[in-house]
């Protein structure tokens, strides 16, 4: 963290990274964009110049459907970031195309969050930027499979 | 099996916190120690690896830390490098040591870790790329991600991680140099505070400044020495880069890929091996990694760490020493320091009785990377 003073207090921003500018971009316009291999059907995330299980770089971007589940999560109950108070939750989703990523829990008190949890996408503002995160399914049902262990899209 | 090449001496510096010292009088206290222990001069190094831990790494932008160490060692050797494979480091530098000598390139090839994340705080707590986006702080966070998988699959419960913590105290009160050797009851572990759930502080492994160095030597060389050393009987590697991309990453370690390797190389079985020293930057590793080199079932590390199963006179005695969590935080190579100890059977109150096989283990990064060396007394 070598943020100047002046930003400290501000939600921490993403990385500045050519690979994953087009997908904050998409996001801003309430879109969670995951890359598809073209050759092979694979989607993943994050973006990347080719597709990591064929290395084709015939690819492009769908949006995804913003459903998924809970695989595995914590509770932080110590802080550390200002713009970030505890208790909150990260969590890695699976979403129902694939691809896997931390995001976060919301909407439910953070004790009631599970694996295997069906969760839907939602964007929340923090500062001038979106950010995807994830709430329970309405009906608030929770997942009867198990969060699948090394299962490619 | 390798047959070139043994650990002939080591040396560390004290650890702690320590601001009046800088990286590099650590390093060099430990450099002279670990020759030293070998019998030889400091001429006779021509090899010198090294791993900066998390501090560290490249200096200034642009000097590499084994160029900024070799000057002030006056080294001018025929192989040298920095390895940045995170806490899997120290063990990937002396892995690397070996193969170096056994090539040839070089004869006595110095390994290094150093570093003061003490006195240079900046390093720690970090938010990898988007991950800070999303509040995703510190290594804790990875592992604790890693801890409510092993519970969801397996059922495992505060109290085994708990025993984890109880036994590298009880390790550390045998060990004179420990920095945490007061015992601890299982009420204290769960009352300590959550940090990211289900780990608690005392899951965490401490920070300290320090540093601890290995001379690897060949053989040949080795035979002319007056001092016992010990052999290097196998090494295994194994990563998992994808992270999200791999399905399996929180169910475990790269190890499972890369233990059955290393037990294939040296010959041996799990149950050959008299002592094991793996890195436990978080309690929840440990556990894994009793699974994945197969001391244990998959999901039953929590029973085989009850009724002090990894503690002294325990079946399998882990982290003789006391490991990160309580000896201090020596970035993996005190680990290979305590085994090369222990096989030479120096290792004073705690010593293993006939201890002749010894598994070392690194792990680091976002559980991303894993090293295992087995060692071998030399009788
Ligand atoms: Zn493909």
């Amino acid at each position: 963290m070598e943020e100047k003073a002046a930003t400290k207090t501000a939600h921490p921003a993403p990385a500045d990274d050519q690979l994953t500018a087009s997908f904050w971009e998409a996001c801003q316009h309430g879109s969670l964009m995951m890359t598809h291999c073209r050759d092979c059907g694979h989607y993943f995330l994050p973006p990347g110049p080719c597709c990591p299980r064929c290395w084709s770089s015939y690819i492009d971007q769908h949006a995804a459907s913003g459903r998924g589940q809970v695989v595995t999560y914590t509770v932080y109950r110590h802080g550390y970031h200002p713009a970030i108070p505890p208790p909150y939750v990260v969590a890695v989703i699976e979403l129902d195309e694939g691809p896997r990523m931390v995001s976060n829990v919301t909407g439910l008190d953070s004790d009631a969050v599970r694996t295997g949890m069906r969760v839907q996408l939602v964007f929340e503002q923090a500062g001038d930027r979106k950010i995807p995160r994830f709430e329970p399914t309405s009906g608030g049902t929770t997942g009867t499979s198990e969060a699948s262990t090394g299962k490619k899209t | 099996m390798s047959r070139g090449a043994v650990i002939a001496g080591v040396g560390h510096s004290e650890f702690g916190r320590l601001p009046g010292l800088t990286p590099w009088q650590l390093e060099t206290t430990a450099a002279r120690a670990a020759v030293a222990d070998a019998g030889l001069e400091p001429g006779d190094v021509d090899g010198l690896l090294t791993d900066p831990g998390p501090a560290q790494g490249i200096l200034d932008g642009i000097t590499p830390h084994f160029l900024r160490l070799g000057a002030q060692l006056g080294l001018d050797p025929d192989y040298a490098g920095s390895e940045i494979l995170g806490g899997a480091g120290s063990v990937g530098i002396v892995g690397r040591a070996v193969l170096a000598v056994e090539a040839g390139l070089c004869s006595a090839c110095l390994c290094v870790y150093g570093d003061s994340p003490l006195s240079q705080p900046a390093a720690f707590g970090y938010g990898r790329g988007d991950d800070a986006v999303f509040g995703f702080f510190g290594a804790v966070g990875m592992h604790a991600l890693a801890a409510r998988r092993h519970a969801h699959n397996y059922g495992t419960r505060p109290e085994q991680l708990g025993e984890v913590v109880l036994a590298a105290r009880a390790h550390a009160a045998l060990t004179p140099h420990a920095l945490k050797r007061e015992l601890l009851s299982m009420d204290d572990y769960l009352a300590s505070k959550p940090v990211a759930e289900p780990l608690r502080a005392l899951d965490c492994c401490m920070v300290s400044d320090g540093a601890a160095a290995v001379l690897v030597l060949s053989a040949e060389r080795a035979a002319r020495l007056e001092r016992s050393t010990v052999r290097v009987l196998s090494q295994a590697q194994a990563h998992s880069l994808q992270t999200m991309g791999n399905g399996t990453h929180f169910d475990q370690l790269p190890a499972a890929r890369s233990a059955p390797r290393l037990f294939e190389r040296a010959g041996l079985e799990p149950s050959d091996v008299d002592l094991a020293l793996l890195y436990d930057c978080f309690s929840i590793v440990l556990l894994m990694q009793l699974e994945d080199y197969g001391f244990c079932a998959r999901g039953e590390a929590g029973s085989f760490v009850e009724n002090g199963g990894i503690a002294p006179g325990g079946r399998l005695p882990v982290n003789t020493s006391g490991g990160l969590l309580a000896e201090c935080y020596g970035g993996g190579m005190m680990h290979v320091i305590e085994a090369v100890r222990q096989l030479r059977g120096e290792a004073g109150e705690r010593q293993v009785a006939d201890a002749s096989v010894a598994l070392v283990s690194g792990h680091g990064l976002g559980m991303n990377t894993h090293t295992g060396l087995l060692l071998g007394a030399d009788r």
